[in-house]
């Protein structure tokens, strides 16, 4: 218990002294603020069936033209909250946690935290903990800009902070395989991406829906689709499992690659 | 009583051997050092002993947990973003410490006034003498300092050595890499000298200096490695 302290302590006081590094957890959610303010859906499909109206086709295949694409369009265009939130949890967090590990190992500060007896469990809890802190608040955030208040609430956070749990395991598992912070970013970003965008392009497509299904990003797109819209062709019970089937797996990935690569090169 | 020992330990990097038969032994309560030059394989005995890689075969051991033992490396580890007191902090609540031991400490190195200055701020003798408190903390059984005192100007490495000594006084031992054979006369008990990953000599330092007929002063340790390797140090 001394020993997670001790590295919470440390990661704040360290996360403190770099405010910089705090406005990736404000920006999420006002990105979403900003954009869901700014999107004008019905003012995009107008322009898009005016536009289909110039075209030298006849009147029957114009009419159904605009009628299908607008209607797509109406069912794809994507919840701001929920696009942000699935970025934010899927995908802005895992090269930050990365970097945190891979910054300890390239100046062999985690070798001496391994020295003094610090465990990889307690030395996670201790690094993700601060991100867990942080993105708490995040979520807070985001659910006050969804709306999502009492009950609604309580399920977006569950989710939220379930997504979050999962990309601070697989961020520290990636940052405790790479060598250094470019490393760290090199290896994250693409995971990052395939699991931040990936849901956002499965609302548009059943197949992509179907093979990102067992992601714990998509199962919080799921959720917080059920909120907005009040549909889901998921029950809740087993969307949250998945998550956490998925925290699981990545909490042994995490055990395994931490006792295969070690803390010296 | 033996405090760590290494017995025909071998160890390759990708087919190249950078050990080989090394066998040694200290003593509890001893300043124990390793000599050679850069690539002789010094910290890759350091990195075995303290458990941080293993070797490919041999025995080797030390009297100690590894909590009970203390590490000054060639990386110094240290969390830049933090202040000197702070760094010292984070092993302190590790350790279970109380504060005043840790302030003390920083005191004996002579940082008490850089405590709350940020690692990046501190000059290169600063962050050494910070290394070294961090490795004194705890009151470590043994004491493994590699190139403790490389680059240091030598006001800061003749303050080293007085803390050295006073741990040793404590009872630790002491287990020390380094190229500069000054240091190593005046400050060990016993040496080892290593060259290409082989033990080629050991022994007290006058000791080595009289078999290979060469009068006790700083130069001529240096004086016994050239005429065993046929080459410097540096």
């Amino acid at each position: 218990m001394n020993a997670t302290k001790a590295i919470f302590k440390k990661q704040l006081k360290a996360t403190g002294a770099n405010p910089e590094s705090l406005i990736q957890f404000l920006i999420y959610p006002l990105l979403a603020l900003a954009l869901g303010a700014m999107m004008d859906q019905d003012g995009m499909i107008d322009s898009l069936a005016g536009y289909f109206a110039q075209l030298p086709l006849p009147q029957y295949i114009l009419d159904e033209m605009i009628s299908g694409v607008t209607g797509q369009m109406a069912m794809a265009m994507p919840n701001m909250v929920t696009m942000q939130a699935t970025i934010f949890a899927g995908m802005g967090l895992i090269p930050v946690v990365a970097a945190i590990i891979s910054d300890d190992i390239e100046r062999k500060s985690l070798r001496f935290l391994s020295m003094a007896g610090v465990k990889p469990s307690t030395y996670l809890i201790g690094v993700g903990g601060v991100v867990f802190f942080l993105s708490f608040f995040s979520s807070m955030l985001f659910s006050v800009v969804g709306s999502f208040f009492g009950v609604e609430m309580l399920i977006f956070m569950g989710a939220m902070m379930s997504a979050v749990a999962g990309s601070i395991v697989l961020g520290a598992a990636i940052g405790i395989l790479s060598s250094n912070v470019q490393a760290a970013a090199g290896l994250s970003m693409p995971i990052a991406i395939a699991l931040g965008f990936g849901p956002i392009f499965a609302q548009m497509n059943e197949r992509i829906a179907n093979i990102y299904h067992i992601f714990y990003t998509q199962q919080l797109n799921v959720i917080a689709d059920y909120l907005n819209y009040g549909v889901s062709g998921t029950p809740l019970w087993q969307s949250f499992s998945i998550m956490w089937a998925n925290v699981a797996v990545l909490g042994i990935l995490f055990a395994l690659v931490y006792r295969k690569k070690g803390i010296v090169e | 009583m033996i405090s760590v020992s290494m017995k025909n330990v071998e160890k390759s990097f990708g087919g190249n051997k950078v050990l080989e038969d090394v066998t040694f032994e200290t003593y509890e309560g001893e300043i124990f050092g390793m000599l050679g030059p850069s690539g002789a394989g010094k910290t890759t005995i350091i990195n075995i002993l303290t458990r941080q890689i293993t070797a490919d075969s041999g025995q080797w051991h030390v009297a100690a947990s590894s909590s009970e033992i203390g590490l000054m490396l060639e990386h110094d580890g240290l969390f830049v973003q933090l202040s000197a007191l702070d760094n010292l902090i984070v092993f302190e609540e590790i350790y279970g410490i109380p504060r005043a031991h840790t302030t003390d400490v920083l005191k004996k190195v002579g940082l008490e006034k850089a405590a709350k200055t940020k690692v990046n701020d501190l000059s290169k003798g600063m962050r050494q003498r910070l290394v070294l408190a961090r490795a004194l903390l705890h009151k470590p059984k043994v004491l493994f300092l590699d190139e403790p005192t490389s680059a240091l100007d030598p006001v800061t490495a003749r303050g080293i050595y007085w803390l050295i000594r006073d741990l040793r006084k404590a009872g630790s031992t002491i287990f020390l890499t380094t190229h500069n054979m000054e240091e190593a006369t005046n400050l060990c008990d016993r040496v080892v000298m290593l060259h290409e990953g082989k033990i080629i000599e050991e022994g007290p330092p006058k000791d080595i200096c009289e078999r290979h007929g060469a009068i006790k002063t700083t130069q001529d340790l240096e004086g016994v490695f050239v005429k065993l390797t046929g080459g410097g140090l540096q």
